[in-house]
């Protein structure tokens, strides 16, 4: 005969309970020798910056075996270093690894003077000298452009307005339709006063942000996940991993309030990037442009940006040569996840070295095209640190 | 219900005999972590969160005082206090069921008498980062800002200042399934309004100073507004919250039909998590919770923008640089700026 389902043990409850403590005072004593939580330890030089933004490029110790440079745009919320979060976690590390000449936007941190900096601003001004500094610095015509996230739907957007600058297209969980209410960021945007919001605020705080990605699972974002974090904190490298983490959900930049603006606007409550009609200072965006391949990841259990509002993208580009991949997991786990590293970034680098058109983008002169200021590598020390600085 | 019934009834036997191990060992675990007479367990794990709730407070103190970690450290070591606690709170709200059992007075059809509907508040805000004390502070100190740049007298600020109590009041009355406290809270509020704002509206106001004392009622306005939202958006997460739970007891009851056991608290903590996330996700996934969350976050940004409106006034004759000018500023810099970008890569352009 079973035993009833309920039959707490009072002596292990106790224990329980006690053991709880232990590991909570154990884990408190384990943080408090942690004196600095790196991030993005890649090496990489600044070639190019502008107002808050900076353009770097990571080091390679041989050739890359790729002719076009890869500029990698992240979204405005967050930061960009969930790329390279730690050694063993990096797609960069992976694309390096794998021939690529990798460049990344680091939006910076904006503050109330950038409360007028629209999307115009970013895409058609900010990327586009990126785009135009990358060309230069690497000698190519055009670059292989890959979106993430929101930087994937800017991505998106600016290939359609300057196909002739990119080479190839590789969009990760970018939202692109935003009808979908399977998100439940999607269907609250849809309720939110944004020119309220704009008007109240000028940047929209990163903790505002943060608060609505919390409330998407609240139970496990803000006490299961501190509770089983109490398992790993006696192993240093468990516990690293996991403040790594925490520090990059919580390093939430502000958002520049015209750019929001218009996003949720006219994105997440118009759909006017899907229905032909966002316009861009005067230019009005036609995703039918970008004709240069395309690679569209999503991920099948993302619960940020649905695979409803990612996949449509190939059905609303031009290219005749367009490939939907589906990552098997969430919307962070296509960049950290152990499964990640194995398969994503090899896919990437493949796809990209099939598509290298070594006749059309042959080394070339380019235009300098810029507004900001373009740095030469060795007038630059700023190179991330290469070990972990603890505390004894 | 019959399921339910025979779970209770077995395990009410079961935990019988299991009690009085439990009351003595708790009394010894206590006694060795404080140091001091073991209160009695009184239908509460007091014992235990007093002293969780000591010990973190004195953590996070020497860690703010030694000013050694980074200010990531620190906030996650807040975030892990604030998960850990939600977890024994949790264990504080069930315990009395055990004591029920024990005493042979647990009734399973009517569990929820011995959950404490304060304390499962507690977790809840817990969840949802509902602050009740700084939510009264912030609205005390509001009614009174605007009561001291408007002159006009004690009169204002009371009757508000007694319904937010009367509402915060309330809340675990919410818990207890008492819709009646919810028109409470509306009375409360509408009386409050009535009494102060209402009776204004009812006298022209003439004189120069007619702007700012319209914009003043404004947000006497604005704030009766968002009170009211945030009761109507906080008592949609409560009766959630409440409907969860419901849904927990279930769940157990299921569990004990196809043979499982739950033997640790590790185990049921796992149940309450998932199935309220569960629960909560329903919730936020209607129509009817975005919309009501639009209009919670719209009242709040109506009450900060004429709240900011009524500090411009009051400050624009000292030396300060305003925010209204500061936009200016930043749109002038703004414009500049992109002129400026725009004419450097025409003059690139022409020079090559």
């Amino acid at each position: 005969m079973k035993q009833p389902f309920l039959s707490f043990d009072t002596k292990s409850l106790i224990k329980e309970l006690g053991d709880f403590n232990a590991k909570f005072i154990k884990g408190a004593g384990a943080l408090t020798e942690i004196e600095d939580i790196d991030v993005g330890t890649a090496e990489k030089e600044l070639v190019y910056q502008e107002d808050k933004l900076t353009l770097w490029r990571y080091s390679r110790n041989d050739p890359s075996t790729c002719r076009t440079p890869i500029l990698i745009v992240y979204a405005l919320v967050n930061r960009q270093y969930m790329l390279d979060l730690q050694p063993d976690r990096s797609m960069i590390r992976n694309l390096l690894n794998l021939g690529l000449d990798v460049f990344i936007i680091d939006w910076g941190y904006p503050n109330k003077a950038d409360m007028y900096l629209s999307l115009d601003d970013y895409i058609n001004g900010y990327i586009d000298n990126c785009v135009d500094a990358v060309r230069k610095v690497s000698q190519s015509k055009r670059v292989n452009l890959m979106g993430i996230c929101q930087g994937g739907t800017f991505s998106a957007i600016y290939s359609a307005l300057h196909p002739q600058k990119i080479q190839n297209l590789v969009t990760l969980v970018a939202p692109i339709d935003f009808t979908t209410n399977d998100g439940l960021l999607f269907n609250w945007s849809k309720h939110i006063n944004i020119d309220a919001l704009v008007d109240s605020y000028r940047i929209i705080p990163g903790d505002f942000l943060n608060g609505g990605f919390l409330m998407l699972m609240p139970f496990n974002l803000n006490i299961r996940k501190y509770v089983d974090m109490l398992d790993v904190m006696e192993d240093k490298e468990k516990l690293l991993n996991f403040l790594r983490m925490e520090k990059w959900i919580f390093d939430s930049p502000g958002q520049a309030g015209e750019c929001m603006r218009q996003f949720i606007k006219d994105c997440y409550q118009q759909n006017k990037l899907v229905k032909g009609e966002l316009k861009l200072g005067d230019q009005v965006v036609n995703l039918g442009n970008i004709t240069m391949p395309l690679l569209n990841i999503y991920a099948s259990a993302d619960h940020l940006v649905p695979p409803a509002s990612t996949k449509p993208l190939n059905d609303l580009v031009g290219s005749d040569d367009k490939t939907l991949y589906e990552f098997k997991g969430g919307h962070i786990g296509v960049f950290v996840g152990g499964k990640s590293q194995k398969e994503l970034a090899p896919a990437i680098s493949k796809w990209l070295h099939e598509r290298d058109g070594v006749a059309e983008n042959a080394v070339v002169a380019v235009e300098d095209e810029t507004a900001g200021t373009e740095t030469a590598p060795e007038a630059i020390g700023e190179t991330a640190p290469k070990k972990p600085v603890r505390r004894k | 219900m019959e399921i339910t019934q025979n779970y209770f009834e077995t395990w009410l036997k079961t935990q019988e005999k299991l009690f009085d191990g439990f009351i003595e060992n708790t009394k010894r675990t206590q006694q060795l972590f404080l140091s001091q007479q073991y209160p009695g367990l009184s239908g509460n794990a007091n014992g235990f969160n007093n002293l969780y709730s000591a010990w973190s407070s004195a953590v996070l103190k020497s860690m703010s005082e030694a000013g050694g970690n980074s200010g990531d450290i620190k906030d996650n070591l807040t975030r892990m206090l604030g998960g850990s606690n939600a977890y024994m709170k949790l264990c504080e709200v069930w315990l009395p069921l055990l004591k029920a059992a024990q005493e042979r007075s647990l009734n399973p059809d009517a569990y929820k008498d011995y959950i404490d509907p304060s304390k499962y508040k507690e977790i809840i805000d817990k969840v949802f980062g509902f602050d009740t004390d700084a939510t009264k502070l912030m609205l005390n100190q509001a009614v009174q800002f605007l009561e001291l740049v408007s002159g006009s007298g004690q009169q204002f600020a009371n009757p508000w200042i007694e319904a937010t109590k009367s509402s915060v009041s309330a809340y675990p009355e919410f818990m207890q399934g008492h819709p009646e406290a919810l028109i409470k809270i509306y009375h409360s509020m509408f009386n409050a309004f009535d009494n102060t704002v209402g009776k204004v509206f009812h006298v022209p106001p003439v004189g120069k100073d007619r702007e700012k004392f319209e914009l003043i009622l404004r947000c006497f306005d604005d704030i009766s507004v968002y009170a009211a939202k945030n009761t109507e958006y906080q008592h949609a997460i409560y009766i959630t919250g409440l409907g969860a739970m419901d849904k927990v007891v279930e769940r157990l009851a299921e569990k004990i039909t196809a043979g499982e056991e739950v033997k640790q608290f590790d185990e049921f903590f796992d149940v309450w998590i998932d199935t309220s996330e569960q629960s909560y996700f329903k919730l936020f996934q209607t129509e009817e919770f975005a919309k009501l969350q639009g209009e919670l976050l719209d009242a709040a940004l109506t009450v900060k923008s004429h709240f900011f409106k009524v500090m411009e006034m009051y400050f624009s004759d000292l030396p300060l640089a305003l925010r209204s000018e500061m936009d200016d500023l930043y749109k002038t810099v703004y414009d500049l700026k992109k002129t400026v970008k725009k004419l450097e890569k025409q003059l690139k352009e022409v020079s090559q």
